[in-house]
């Protein structure tokens, strides 16, 4: 038995334990240990990212005559960690009273806890994939699994989460097809033999299974343009399932994509690969389609008016800084990117979590219903505060040191464009986490949220700790940077030359240490200065300026609707739901080349097409 | 440099850009008056009206946010000014470097918007919706330029910087090396110091000094610190990035008040902009310059 047999049998044991307690009251509880546990034994792994080595399974299959293996490396164990910690903390966060109302309000608690469970089981069954046929494996059980979590609340949820399993598929029978071309140049499924056949294959040969292989990972990336399922799926799972699908799973497609461009293929071949016909390399192709999915998704986050929708939207566009940071392929930007998986976990975890809490206490997370909260839930609004800094990428908080990577990076290999790129992404973000903050916790709070409280602790305990990870990683990111420069080493990428505050470097050092430090001493003089002035009194929230008039509570003075009128006035037009539209177009031109086959076989004389397939083949086969 | 000295550096360098601040803002009003055919206030005014400010006897708070966000406005840009390098003194210039200042710049708007929102006035959320698309807007110029300035450089390092320009006098100016991005750079540097006319988020007589609305006493003292710190920090960056920084105290403010006087000069000749307008303006002309500067740095 090796750890990661310890591993692997623990998380089953949580799925079994969700099984037959995930309905009791305790169950959350014991589900909680069972996590810990598996983070226990994750720790165990931890030597994984001092040296490039692998931990394999005693669990090996042989089917027709392919070795199936699974085994642990740096860069399987850091997935492995966000995903444990991910399902710990969403599974603490519903053991409580969330759980109990979920239940009261008619949802399946039992089945929340199993898909879960079944997520984080299949997750690591994926990151431990030793080959492409286990890889293949894991990825279907994935998909699966989310497909569970997404579907079980009902209603909405049904629509959206049939919409990503129909992508799903449409990336597996893609990544299928892929990994069929890789078998028919090896006969076999390891992936020395495919780096191998990689290696050699010519450039034209080698962009079919590539782009085949990235189409169906970029799926669960949601990468431009196969975003469209993402964000309605995601926010429409209820609470603590959407801070777990955003925190993680759509970083499985980056995983495989790693696995893909950076083990099997080599950035090296990437960045060299032509476009035929162009000027331009895959890198290039890559970076784009991720500068994109920077871009488009943030902003269509800014229109959102429902809390999840937005974030969920974000989840997307944040996606895109970490392949664009792999994909530039120097120490520092894939240092940018594989942290961000981490940074973006953390926050985003945190931000579904104060989400849920205000759903919780009010019943909506519609953005014009709310605000002024933060009078009642003081520690939501803490939680999300430090989450949408982090989202933003502002410092002191962790977001801001994997950005200011990439950032680094692009500016080193002379990327203007895409710099820009990001940082417009960085911009819409501001505006959109602004407006999120504000129409639910500043402003007005309205008459009939006066007598709310604070979310009950076993919802705020979780998104607290969150909150501090997110700050104490922003002010410490050498602490993530030496998981990455392990996965640096052990993929093949140059390794980043960290320090505990961050960088240290000839061209431009950050030392996070001293920014939070000087930051920190520039609120206190601020505090001391402004604390030095006269004495303050509180007035309540209508002793407000309105013109003259005097303001009552069925006066709504609140502005939410429409955010940013002036912003909107200019770039609202180039909202053309082109996406959408080209996704309904896909879906009318395959219902028509459905029907068309069908009345081919069933419809329409079948014995005329009989007829002249019987002539066709005899012709075939006569010469 | 041990550490009685960067005690002593992170403690001067503030105050020096309060000091100068104060200075700025006092240049800003003359040159307006001067322009409306006015005297002007006298040498110390600036500093009367912030002590008035604080020692107010009525003072108003809407929420412990409102006091936070004050807090955050000013105390961030205090840290700021430790990450900008004066003659003599370098701070933690080197730990922090050019795109963590950008960033860093951008948490006291932050600041002012979450104690502005505390406010539960509209109007004052208004004036943050448009500072915010403002910021969105400048910004994009503004980075299109420290990339170019960086690249140029080799690095973002911005004490680096400085010393290359300071090489060859005038001729390795950043003004003369990449005139471009220099002249982006300025009309980006108007359109973050807010004044005319890009300042619809203020807009007194329509949404009623918009994020400034509820602000008064120490609060309204708050943002005038903070203006001091802003004019500085304008002044001292394009100094540091184009203007070669200084070379020794003398040059150095006069080159930083002579940067802010510029837009200041022009700020009061003209009425504002509606924000799609500051959008489109500040998308086309700096960030198409901007982006052809780069084009022509030499690395």
């Amino acid at each position: 038995m090796t750890p990661l047999d310890y591993l692997l049998l623990l998380s089953l044991l949580t799925v079994v334990i969700a099984l037959v307690a995930g309905h009791r009251s305790m169950g959350g509880v014991w589900l909680t240990f069972t996590y810990a546990a598996q983070l226990g034994g994750l720790m165990l792994m931890a030597g994984l990212t001092n040296q490039p080595d692998v931990i394999t399974s005693s669990l090996s299959f042989t089917i027709l005559g392919q070795s199936l293996t699974w085994r642990y490396d740096a860069l399987s164990w850091y997935f492995a960690l966000i995903t444990i910690s991910a399902g710990l903390l969403s599974t603490m966060y519903t053991a409580g009273d969330w759980g109990e109302k979920f239940r009261a309000d008619g949802g399946n608690l039992w089945l929340l806890h199993v898909a879960i469970a079944l997520n984080v089981l299949s997750m690591l069954i994926l990151l431990g994939s030793g080959d492409l046929l286990t890889l293949f494996i894991g990825w279907e059980l994935v998909s699966w699994a989310s497909f569970l979590l997404m579907i079980l609340a009902g209603g909405p949820s049904i629509q959206a989460a049939i919409r990503y399993i129909t992508y799903a598929m449409g990336g597996a029978m893609a990544i299928l097809a892929g990994l069929a071309l890789i078998y028919g140049h090896t006969d076999s499924f390891t992936y020395p033999a495919a780096a191998n056949i990689l290696h050699s294959l010519s450039t034209a040969h080698l962009w079919a299974p590539l782009l085949l292989l990235t189409l169906g990972f970029g799926v669960k990336m949601a990468l431009l343009p196969l975003h469209l399922w993402q964000a309605a799926a995601y926010a429409h799972t209820p609470g603590p399932g959407a801070a777990f699908l955003g925190a993680i799973s759509s970083r499985m497609g980056l995983y495989a994509l790693i696995v893909v461009l950076i083990q099997l293929v080599g950035l090296v071949r990437v960045i060299e690969l032509p476009v035929l016909f162009s000027f331009i390399s895959a890198r290039d192709v890559l970076a784009w389609v991720a500068a994109f999915t920077i871009i488009f998704p943030t902003f269509t986050a800014l229109r959102q008016n429902d809390a999840r929708m937005l974030l969920a939207w974000h989840g997307i566009g944040q996606g895109g800084y970490m392949l664009l940071g792999l994909v530039m392929g120097d120490a520092l930007g894939s240092a940018g990117g594989l942290m961000h998986v981490f940074n973006h976990a953390t926050y985003q975890a945190a931000l579904f979590f104060s989400v849920a809490a205000v759903v919780y206490r009010t019943g909506t997370a519609d953005l014009n219903r709310l605000g002024g909260l933060v009078a009642r839930m003081p520690l939501s609004f803490l939680a999300m505060l430090v989450g949408i800094i982090g989202l933003a990428g502002l410092p002191p908080m962790n977001g801001f040191v994997s950005k200011w990577l990439v950032y680094r990076s692009l500016m080193l290999e002379g990327e203007p464009l895409l710099f820009v790129a990001a940082v417009v992404g960085t911009l819409g973000t501001i505006l959109s986490v602004y407006k999120l903050i504000h129409n639910m916790f500043l402003g007005q709070l309205r008459v009939e949220h006066e007598n709310i409280r604070e979310a009950p602790w076993s919802m705020t305990a979780p998104m607290l700790i969150l909150s501090v990870v997110v700050f104490v990683t922003g002010l410490m990111p050498g602490l993530v940077l030496q998981w990455i420069a392990g996965i640096q080493a052990t993929v093949g990428l140059p390794v980043i030359d960290y320090s505990l505050g961050g960088l240290d470097s000839a061209q431009g050092s950050l030392d996070m240490l001293w920014v939070v430090g000087v930051l920190f001493a520039g609120f206190g003089i601020g505090a001391g200065l402004f604390y030095s002035g006269g004495r303050t009194h509180r007035v309540h929230q209508l002793d407000n300026y309105a013109g003259g008039h005097f303001l009552s509570a069925d006066i709504r003075y609140h502005y939410s609707d429409n955010f940013y009128p002036g912003l909107m006035r200019l770039i609202g037009p180039l909202y053309r739901y082109s996406f959408a539209w080209l996704e309904s177009a896909v879906q009318s031109g395959l219902g028509l080349l459905s029907l068309s086959t069908q009345g081919f076989y069933r419809r329409v004389a079948p014995a005329n097409y009989a007829l002249v397939t019987a002539v066709l083949v005899l012709l075939w086969v006569m010469l | 440099m041990d550490a009685l000295h960067i005690l002593i550096e992170l403690t001067l360098m503030p105050l020096v850009a309060f000091v100068v601040g104060l200075f700025m803002v006092l240049m800003m009003r003359r040159i307006a008056a001067r322009i409306q055919r006015r005297v002007g206030p006298p040498l110390l005014q600036p500093l009367y009206d912030i002590l008035k400010l604080y020692g107010k006897q009525t003072q108003i708070s809407h929420g412990i946010l409102h006091d936070i966000g004050i807090i955050m406005a000013v105390g961030v840009y205090i840290a700021a000014e430790t990450m900008l390098p004066v003659p003599g003194m370098n701070g933690i210039a080197d730990k922090a470097g050019l795109i963590t200042l950008a960033y860093v710049l951008m948490v006291p708007s932050l600041g002012l918007a979450l104690g502005v929102g505390q406010c539960a006035n509209p109007n004052g959320s208004i004036g943050i919706s448009r500072a915010l698309t403002a910021m969105l807007a400048y910004d994009i110029p503004f980075v299109i330029v420290i990339f170019g300035v960086a690249w140029q450089a080799g690095g973002n390092n911005l004490v680096d910087i400085i010393a290359l320009q300071q090489v060859d006098g005038i001729a390795s100016w950043g003004i003369v090396q990449t005139p471009l991005l220099a002249f982006a750079g300025l009309f980006a540097l108007h359109a973050i110091l807010g004044k005319h006319p890009f300042e619809i988020y203020i807009a007194p007589a329509e949404i009623a000094t918009g994020p400034m609305v509820e602000m008064g006493g120490k609060y309204l003292g708050g943002l005038f610190v903070m203006q001091c710190f802003q004019l500085y920090t304008a002044g001292v960056i394009y100094t540091s990035l184009f203007l070669g920084g200084g070379e020794n105290w003398l040059t150095f403010l006069v080159k930083s008040f002579a940067v802010v006087a510029v837009p200041i000069c022009i700020a009061y000749l003209f009425p504002r902009f509606r924000t799609e307008d500051v959008v489109r303006l500040v998308w086309k002309w700096p960030v198409m310059l901007g982006l052809i500067g780069i084009a022509f740095v030499k690395n």
